[in-house]
């Protein structure tokens, strides 16, 4: 609050002025809060609201009998809870290969990202050779190019690659990510370059200056591009719908393949929204901080 | 693949020394000429093979007929007639017209208006930023079902909240007009959050002084809003405005899991059409990456428009 100088005995407290709005709403001087500070509280409790209920309604359905979910008008809070429901969706092996499938194409990706992406945001930002803005261009030029846009051919080199139907045709396409490259490349340049001519000096080769000076002085933006990869992974959707078959679905593409047939198990369609919801949940609240950081430094999501 | 290390000789960087730095001081040689190279090799391998040649190819698939994605043949422009003597490319454009105009306005409205409310002193605000950011991170299936099952017309909850209030049941995914209605609801649904953030810093960023010089002139608070935030705001706005209008063109997987493009296409919008041509039971190829260069053309040109209409207004 206010700077009070020391030694100066605190005055009664001066009256709040008109001209002191943005204070009000959390100060404790008794003054009822304005019109607007009151609407607008509304306004955003009723709006988390809408965003909560679904959530709320989805992880309480994961625990609904069949013949609860089917009840007109529907129930929000379980009248008899089903445990069950998880053991029985965990115990469907359709299921628990998705989930691993879906575990090892986001680690083995985030990994990967990884590598590739500081390796050559390491050779943007450090050396100078030739081409090196032009490449540096291209690849930011193709943050533009969506993956929407290029589905087909891409499919198709990845067929011709024998890809198709493997793991490693979900993981490898994406790994080189123009965002990546340029979020590590704008966090290595802050590296003082003497620090990495004083490890030349001293005889280190390239590599190890790399691995052992730049990455771990990276560390910040590791962390920010293996979050981002780890949510891209774990969510994406339509490359592996189209990439995948029955042996590498991974959790979305079960999901949703799941939801469309003929007769739905809403129990377990909802155990499987709910398994694959809760590492986004947890990785938002371990790392919300990093998460906006990184929109923040690359406007991308 | 893994990468492979640069093969450095330890070359030691003195060797270089002598001679006069003909370049930026940051020009100081480690290892070889090789080097930097070999470290973007994997990436640009990589990069090359899945974004940079298909971009290239894209367009050249278009050009040639094919429904097994195997067998070419020159077809010239016969793909581009084909998808426009087709009904469901029109509709499809139209519905992406139409889905990007609802999402984008509705999109850039309520990021602004949310992010000045979350900028103001009150309680519990990291509470309500963390709840509105939550929807970004959900998966778009997850996020779609979710809906599919909220906005069923019996027994979905959002029908059995309005009949609790004496509302009408309303058929939200089976009427056309409403579906359309209800993918952009959910479109904002899960994507506020973002651009919100994206507001919220550009509000951020604007100087505080500016408000109490201000209120000191007596100015009211939705003066200051059309007189400072708004204005100093613009460049934020412009950036929401343009990443609004690329995610609105790429829609597909939360739409393709509420509605599954229905009713009867009502909600198939672009990505949906090109998906179903080159992997639904037709395999048109040929027609599917037409389409794409259409889409690409669509983005692009909704891009340089936004953009240089973003910077004359800077320059003015």
């Amino acid at each position: 609050m206010s700077a009070v100088l020391p030694g100066a005995v605190e005055p009664v407290a001066p009256p709040r002025t008109p001209q002191d709005p943005r204070r009000r709403w959390t100060s404790t001087s008794g003054r009822p809060p304005s019109l607007a500070d009151v609407s607008r509280a509304t306004v955003l409790i009723a709006l988390s609201l809408v965003v909560l209920i679904p959530l709320l309604w989805v992880v309480l359905g994961s625990f609904k009998t069949p013949a609860e979910l089917a009840l007109r008008p529907p129930t929000l809070v379980p009248r008899e809870w089903m445990p069950g429901n998880y053991t029985e969706a965990l115990g469907a092996f359709a299921f628990v290969r998705a989930l691993g499938n879906s575990v090892f194409v986001t680690v083995v990706a985030t990994a990967l990202t990884l590598v590739v992406n500081s390796l050559a945001a390491y050779a943007l930002a450090k050396y100078n050779f030739r081409g090196r803005d032009f490449l540096f261009l291209v690849t930011l030029a193709t943050i533009m190019i969506p993956l929407q846009v290029i589905l087909i051919p891409v499919y198709q080199i990845t067929a011709q690659l024998g890809l198709v139907n493997s793991l490693w045709g979900v993981i490898i396409p994406a790994v080189a990510t123009p965002t990546g490259v340029f979020l590590l490349r704008q966090y290595m340049l802050t590296i003082p370059d003497e620090l990495i001519d004083s490890a030349r000096v001293d005889g280190a080769s390239e590599l190890r200056i790399f691995l052992r000076i730049v990455l771990p002085l990276c560390r910040p933006a590791l962390a920010v591009l293996a979050i981002f990869s780890v949510l891209w992974r774990w969510n994406d959707f339509l490359w592996p719908l189209v990439v995948t078959d029955q042996n590498t679905r991974t959790l979305p593409v079960a999901l949703s393949q799941f939801a469309s047939q003929e007769v739905v198990p809403f129990n377990l369609v909802l155990v499987m929204s709910v398994v694959s919801i809760i590492p986004v949940l947890v990785a938002f609240l371990l790392f919300q901080r990093q998460i906006v950081q990184g929109i923040a430094s690359t406007g991308l999501k | 693949m893994t990468s492979r290390p640069p093969a450095t000789p330890d070359a030691p960087a003195a060797a270089a020394g002598p001679a006069p730095t003909r370049r930026r001081p940051r020009y100081r040689p480690g290892g070889t000429v090789l080097t930097p190279y070999l470290f973007l090799l994997p990436n640009m391998l990589i990069f090359g093979l899945f974004t940079i040649w298909p971009a290239i190819n894209g367009f050249n698939i278009s050009l040639y007929a094919s429904t097994t994605g195997r067998s070419f043949e020159w077809a010239g422009l016969d793909n581009y007639r084909a998808i426009g003597a087709d009904d469901r490319f029109w509709s499809a454009l139209t519905n992406t017209l139409v889905y990007v105009a609802g999402f984008v306005a509705l999109s850039v409205v309520c990021a602004v208006l949310l992010a000045v409310a979350l900028n103001a002193q009150l309680r519990g605000r990291s509470f309500f930023r963390a709840v509105f950011f939550l929807p970004v991170l959900l998966s778009p299936v997850v996020v779609g079902l979710m809906w599919r099952w909220m906005l069923e017309r019996r027994g979905g909850l959002v029908n059995a909240g309005l009949q609790a209030i004496g509302g009408p049941e309303m058929p939200w995914l089976v009427d056309g007009r409403l579906a359309m209605l209800s993918i952009i609801a959910v479109g904002l649904w899960t994507n506020v959050g973002f651009y919100t953030m994206i507001a919220l810093a550009g509000l951020q960023s604007i100087d505080g002084s500016l408000y109490e010089a201000a209120s000191v002139d007596g100015a009211s608070r939705s003066q200051q809003f059309w007189g400072i935030t708004l204005p100093l705001l613009m460049p934020t706005v412009m950036v929401v405005l343009i990443l609004a209008t690329i995610n609105g063109f790429q829609a597909f997987d939360y739409i393709y899991n509420l509605t599954g493009g229905g009713p009867v296409g009502g909600t198939t919008l672009m990505v949906q059409f090109i998906y179903d041509n080159a992997f639904g039971p037709r395999r048109e190829y040929g027609m599917a990456a037409a389409a794409s260069v259409v889409l690409f053309l669509v983005v692009l040109s909704f891009t340089l428009v936004n953009w240089f209409i973003g910077r004359r207004r800077e320059a003015t």
